[in-house]
């Protein structure tokens, strides 16, 4: 989440920017003219503190600061002087006289300038720089300024690190993964299964006693709402009290990893890792109508136990993988989903660099708990993440192209995949394209009238008309009009655009070039009006994907401090370097994706097992064996039992990467089944239960509290949620000013729920919901009183009582057995003797008051019944888990 | 703090409630016992009031948020050069035509700070205010810049600065949320604007909204009030019996006693709501007539009621993301949005003096932007976020001082920019906080309401 310094940039800055934005990125070739012209000076190359002194401190000062009016690449060289290269600082400019003189700070030109003293030159003449910069190059001169631009090849002089890989591949995560043997433990008939060896030799290391198991109807509510996120029915717990089978526990689990619900239910839990949404999340967050296909994909994805390793790849780069049926070919298209549900921003898609950057947050958190962009504006202060490793993957993700929902200003998706093929496929991608160019054609218009506004002053204020002036370049803008349809945007082979094309920009600085009069641009404002509402009284449906396919494939250079106008190196498409560096080759066909999903599915990748296996640790246990389940670098916090993390990211491997087979293999051991229970022995040693002496009690979460309580009052829907109903596409208008907003109900589970990510359903709001910004892992557990108010008095909630009291009511002919049945609806257990005696005296007294408000006598019952299950489902029994 | 308005009190509300209720003597023992507002709760209570860093000047925040961006130029910021040239059809750089401000400037009170009429009531209450003519934010998109003025990132996601201060301080308050967001509509970014985001999530904003239900989920659903009593008091019984084998987990006790809280809230927000024991004479200062219940004037005397009553941070926001300050056809529209807050935000400032109450209580007076001093189109003006005006008053500030200069025509800024971050900055300081030690641990990093910005505005402090 390191992303700041985005919102902070101060006007100089952004002048200083604009001078330099064209230059910076010439370095490279500038490095390799200087160092071949130069014969190399005599003398001790720079060691490597000096080159980092030069790099961190000096090299991004000048390229800011100087290169702007001093560089091969400047618009304009001023005074002759190159401060580019080593050798053009001591030659100096103009005045004859070296830059400067290395160790001797105080005769040196470019000291004194910076310094601002009274003679000139004062540079830059933006400012004085702050007094730390000023003293760190005089630092630098006084060094002899070692400069490693002097002696390199430019390819050499990108070669330095600001880290040192092989100190930092010592890290425990980027260790390859220890597979070792189950550790020896005195008490060996605890042991269900080897996780206990490690989980007891533990305990047992530190003095800690583990609790007793949970009892049977404990366990079966536990193991139940655990993978399908629902209660256990009735019938199910008494079914496995009954089993007597040495086994019994392990059929019940077999059967929920078989039921549909759990791939709702683990499904969910990845949708929170990828901070799912139904909508863009740009300043007017428009909806997605076909993103819901994703949300199925993965609920699909875990029911059939796609191995993991697959599901990445597919989510990665699906569009690029080999298919058998065409089917085939839209499923893995879909799950593409995953790059495009990326953050957008803004209300004239000028920020894509910012969804790209999205994309690499959560791919590195999910994937490999890293937090890369961090990256983004400067090496990475804590873990071995340079830059260039950013910019890399950043290359990836730019030659990419990625559905766009539609914004504010631009209103028409674009770029969306046909889940058809043949004609009507065709007939789709042409309607799309035509809207896209509309969009920008508008948009130019809507610029060039202003322009033209000015044209037309500028010709009544001066004789001569204002065309006379014109460039070639404005009339060759000009020649681009004419019918709509064949403009712009249209991309072609020789033109291509990157997944970052600003394509506002474009259209502003294409526009400003107008000779045309305010009358003509009306004329043909209208026409495309016109045109585009054609379209949307016509419009072409088709099944389509939210879908990432390639693009332009190219390699990026480096955003300096983050900021896209400030273009330093450009980095070839690759993979970490301290995850082995792969490079996308120079001659690859297409984004790289591929190989980057490789890279990151890949058994020798140290990471991507072990945060997996974390994650399935952390949903059943409450916590992970890394408690930081998104950060596995430096500042997240270390294993509590490192052998067992990477015995249980071997097995998983080892399965064909079986998210269910780690399932059994974890539930069935003796840790999972333990009682939840307190013992102030085991407490004062380990208070946070990082050891499991016990299992942890928690909190049903959002989705579990709306599903169970719709389960048990008979509600519940569960069938497959499809598509929201979101108004149709061509009646859109959302703006920033009337953003889309909406709220579609259902009986159907909570994960079905249409989802925001600009404001969240008010029961997720309440209950906390995931994120659906940025990751989630763990969910907050909050306890607050606005919870309290939802349970006591919403509309909703009173309803399901309601016909809760209904179904217990219509299930049983006298009260005992309807308490009892709602008991064991609710709670999972029969109610008590005294617990019957407490409602029928409970429901009583409330008929009586129900009386003195003038109730319908018919009413009396089912009222009183309701008023009783409320509180059945408002109860912490009902809310919490052992 | 005031408590003279206090609703009956507790300890006899909750006697009358439970005794009378069927089950239970010892719930309300049990109630009463945690009973004591702020001085029994734990540790683990997240609202728990705090103390900040350093012995605050104020101790609560009354924001007022004007979405749309208001113009500096025709409000606080007066350029007599702009008025010259504009009148003399000059342009700026040669190119844009500049627009005179349509109110008119006078010195005020005894300092003498220039106000337009635009704001006659609160150019009244000069000699309380400190005007700075010198904020600057970094995006002039309403979106992004509304969560710049509220978050301080115009990019992410990141927790309001009322969040930031309920985390820091608590709230002196269990009855009521420590953070209330009063906005009739919502404004650009919808709910994001009061969002705690990482930080816990009882920091989140409460958005009260005058009507049938206040808050969602307020009202009393069940049939009676008895009847309610009576599912507490079973509520309890079932829960307190859940929690005898299950001693030690604090997470189970204070679920039980967020029902009490969820209680008090019940009772005690239409309290704060209802403004029929209010005099004339207060209910004149802001402009209301009795039995209105809509309007700023409404908002700022309920934000005065909670204030009273130990509410830590109160948003007021006047309209929502549309039909708002967003001049770019016709400036003539600020006159009736101005109409709309001026009497009532004066008012709120007399009567926060009167009752000793705006010397711990800090008022901002703000904006996400402000507004070209060149025309667009004819009448209007554009977002100008490079430099404009808002000001602050009451715990903390100088009163009747100018801070900050932009040029000639209010175009850039001339002397002693304030960035957002240093106005967050600054508003933390009044409080008691430095700002740079104010953090929430997120993401292995600790994250804070100023960045890594952000400097506080000394000149301007009391």
């Amino acid at each position: 989440m390191l992303k700041h310094g985005e919102s902070t940039k101060p006007a100089k800055a952004i002048i200083k920017t604009l001078t330099l934005s064209v230059m910076v990125g010439g370095l490279l070739l500038m490095q390799d003219v200087a160092s071949r012209a130069t014969s190399q000076e005599a003398g001790k190359e720079p060691s490597r503190e000096e080159i980092e002194f030069f790099e961190k401190k000096i090299r991004p000062v000048l390229a800011d600061n100087c290169y702007g009016c001093h560089s091969a690449q400047a618009k304009k060289l001023m005074g002759q002087l190159l401060l580019d290269s080593r050798e053009g600082m001591l030659k100096g400019g103009t005045s004859g006289q070296p830059a400067l003189i290395p160790g001797d700070p105080e005769n040196s030109l470019l000291i004194k300038a910076i310094r601002y003293t009274d003679s000139k030159p004062q540079m830059p003449p933006a400012g004085k720089l702050p007094d730390q910069v000023i003293k760190d190059f005089e630092q630098w001169v006084k060094m002899g300024a070692p400069d490693p631009r002097k002696s390199q090849t430019a390819a050499a002089s990108t070669d330095w690190q600001p880290y040192d890989f092989n100190e930092a591949k010592k890290f425990w995560s980027f260790q390859p993964i220890k597979d070792s043997s189950p550790p020896q433990v005195k008490d060996t008939a605890w042991v269900k299964t080897p996780i206990d060896n490690f989980i007891l030799a533990k305990l047992e290391e530190k003095g800690l006693k583990p609790l007793g198991e949970a009892d049977k109807r404990t366990l079966i509510r536990r193991a139940t709402f655990d993978l399908t996120g629902l209660p256990p029915t009735p019938e199910e717990v008494e079914a496995f009290l009954n089993d007597k089978s040495p086994n019994a526990f392990e059929k019940v689990v077999d059967r929920l990893l078989a039921s549909s619900a759990y791939g709702e239910k683990w499904g969910r839990h990845w949708l929170d890792v990828v901070r799912y949404a139904d909508t863009a999340g740009c300043n007017s967050d428009f909806p997605i109508p076909s993103a819901y296909k994703y949300r199925n994909y993965v609920i699909k994805s875990f029911n059939e136990d796609k191995p993991y390793d697959q599901f990445i790849r597919e989510q990665i780069a699906g569009d690029l993988l080999p298919s058998k049926t065409e089917a085939e070919s839209f499923e893995k298209l879909i799950a593409t989903g995953y790059i495009a549900i990326s953050r957008r921003f803004g209300s004239r898609n000028k920020e894509f660099h910012l969804t790209i950057d999205d994309t690499i947050d959560n791919l590195g958190k999910a994937f490999l708990g890293l937090s890369i962009s961090c990256a983004r504006c400067h090496d990475h202060k804590f873990d071995p993440i340079p830059m260039r490793d950013y910019y890399a993957l950043y290359g990836i993700f730019n030659s990419s192209r990625y559905a766009f929902p539609g914004q504010e200003i631009y209103p028409h998706p674009a770029d969306f995949v046909a889940l058809a093929s043949g004609r009507e496929a065709e007939r789709f991608y042409s309607y799309q394209k035509e809207l896209t160019e509309l969009d920008d054609r508008k948009e130019f218009l809507t610029a060039e009238k202003g322009y033209a506004a000015r044209n037309k002053k500028l010709k009544q204020q001066q004789a001569k008309p204002a065309q006379s002036t014109a460039s070639s370049e404005t009339k060759a803008a000009n020649e681009q009009k004419g019918s709509p349809n064949h403009l712009l945007r249209g991309e072609t082979a020789s033109d291509p655009k990157p997944a970052d094309f600003d394509r506002d920009a474009d259209n502003w600085s294409r526009a400003a070039k107008t000779t045309r009069m305010p009358e003509e641009v009306e004329a043909e404002l209208r026409e495309v009006r016109a045109r585009i509402a054609q379209l949307h009284d016509n419009p072409v449906k088709v099944e389509k994907a939210y879908a990432v396919v390639d693009g332009y494939a190219h390699n990026a250079r480096i955003h300096r401090r983050g900021d896209r106008n400030n273009l330093g190196d450009e980095v070839p498409r690759g993979f970490l370097t301290i995850l082995g560096g792969q490079k996308v080759p120079a001659d690859y066909k297409g984004s790289g994706r591929d190989l980057l999903a490789g890279w990151i599915a890949d058994p020798k990748n140290p990471l991507t097992a072990r945060v997996m296996v974390n994650r399935i640790w952390q949903y059943h246990f409450g916590q992970g064996l890394v408690k930081t389940p998104n950060d596995f670098g430096t500042r997240g916090a270390a294993p509590t039992h490192p052998e067992l993390l990477d015995w249980l990211a071997a097995r998983l491997i080892e399965s064909g990467w079986s998210v269910k087979k780690m399932h059994r293999l974890i539930m069935l051991s003796r840790v999972y089944q333990l009682a939840s229970a307190h013992d102030p022995k085991q407490a004062a040693i380990d208070v946070n239960n990082d050891y499991l002496w016990r299992f942890n009690r928690r909190r049903l979460s959002a989705e579990e509290i709306r599903d169970a309580i719709m389960a048990v009052s008979g509600t519940l829907d569960r069938t497959m949620g499809g598509e929201h109903p979101f108004p149709p596409e061509n009646t859109w208008r959302y703006t920033q000013h009337e953003p889309f907003f909406a709220l579609y109900e259902t009986n159907r589970r909570s994960l079905y729920l249409m989802q925001q990510r600009l404001k969240k359903h008010p029961f997720f709001e309440i209950f906390d919901g995931a994120d659906q910004s940025s990751i989630t892992a763990p969910r907050n557990q909050s306890t607050t009183p606005l919870q309290a108010l939802f349970l006591m008095n919403n509309a909703w909630l009173h309803e399901q009582a309601d016909q809760f009291a209904v179904r217990v009511g219509m299930a049983y002919d006298n009260w005992r057995e309807r308490i009892d049945y709602a008991f064991r609806l609710a709670y999972g257990r029969p109610a008590k003797d005294e617990e019957i005696k407490e409602a029928m005296a409970y429901l009583r007294k409330v008929r009586e008051e129900l009386q003195a408000v003038k109730t319908a006598p018919d009413r009396l019952r089912r009222a009183s019944l309701a008023s009783y299950l409320r509180v059945l489902l408002s109860s912490n029994e009902f809310l919490y888990l052992d | 703090m005031t408590l003279s308005n206090s609703p009956i009190p507790r300890r006899q509300l909750l006697r009358s409630l439970f005794s009378g209720s069927i089950m239970m003597p010892a719930v309300f023992a049990h109630l009463l016992a945690a009973d004591g507002r702020a001085m029994e709760l734990g540790e683990d209570n997240p609202l728990a009031p705090k103390r900040p860093h350093f012995t605050p000047k104020a101790k609560r925040v009354i924001f007022i948020y004007l979405p749309g961006g208001f113009s500096h130029v025709d409000s606080f910021d007066y350029k007599s050069k702009l008025i010259e040239d504009a009148n003399k059809g000059r342009l700026y750089q040669g190119r844009r035509v500049l627009l005179a401000p349509l109110w008119e400037f006078k010195p005020r009170g005894k300092s003498g700070t220039m106000i337009s009429d635009l704001f006659p009531h609160i150019a009244e209450c000069a000699d309380e205010v400190c005007v700075i003519n010198s904020l600057r934010g970094d995006h002039n998109d309403h979106y992004q810049a509304t969560l710049g003025i509220h978050t301080g990132s115009v990019t992410f996601k990141r927790p309001s600065i009322g969040s930031w201060v309920s985390y820091g301080l608590g709230t002196e308050n269990q009855n009521l949320p420590s953070f209330v967001v009063l906005a009739p509509q919502l404004p650009y970014a919808g709910t994001q604007v009061w969002d705690a985001d990482f930080l816990p999530a009882v920091h989140q904003g409460t958005r009260v909204v005058a009507g049938e239900e206040p808050v969602p989920n307020l009202n009393r659903r069940s049939p009676s009030a008895k009847i309610q009593e009576a599912e507490l008091s079973l509520l309890e019984r079932f829960n307190l019996r859940h929690q005898r084998s299950r001693a030690h987990d604090s997470e189970l006790a204070a679920r039980i006693k967020t029902y009490e809280t969820a209680f008090g809230m019940q009772q005690e927000m239409p309290e704060v709501l209802d403004l029929s024991k209010e005099t004339e004479a207060t209910l004149k200062l802001y402009g209301l007539e009795r039995g209105q219940r809509t309007g700023f004037g409404w908002q700022c005397l309920v934000a005065r009621r909670m204030a009273e009553r130990g509410v830590r941070f109160i948003e007021l926001i006047d309209v929502g993301a549309s039909k708002n300050w967003d001049a770019h056809s016709d400036m003539k529209s600020h006159q009736p949005l101005a109409r709309n807050v001026d009497k009532a935000t004066a008012g709120l400032l007399k009567d926060l003096k009167s009752r000793g109450m705006l010397d711990e209580t800090l008022v901002v007076f703000t904006t996400e932007f402000g507004r070209t001093p060149t025309a667009e189109g004819d009448y209007g003006r554009g977002h100008h976020c490079y430099a404009y005006s808002s000001w602050l008053a009451g715990g903390g500030i100088k009163g009747g001082i100018v801070y900050g200069k932009t040029d000639d025509y209010g175009m850039k800024i001339a002397e002693d920019e304030v960035h957002v971050h240093d106005f967050h900055a600054t508003i933390l300081h009044c409080l008691g906080f430095d700002h740079t030690k104010l953090t929430f641990r997120h993401g292995g990093r600790d994250f804070r309401l100023t960045d890594v910005h952000g400097s506080v505005v000394k000149a301007i402090l009391a």
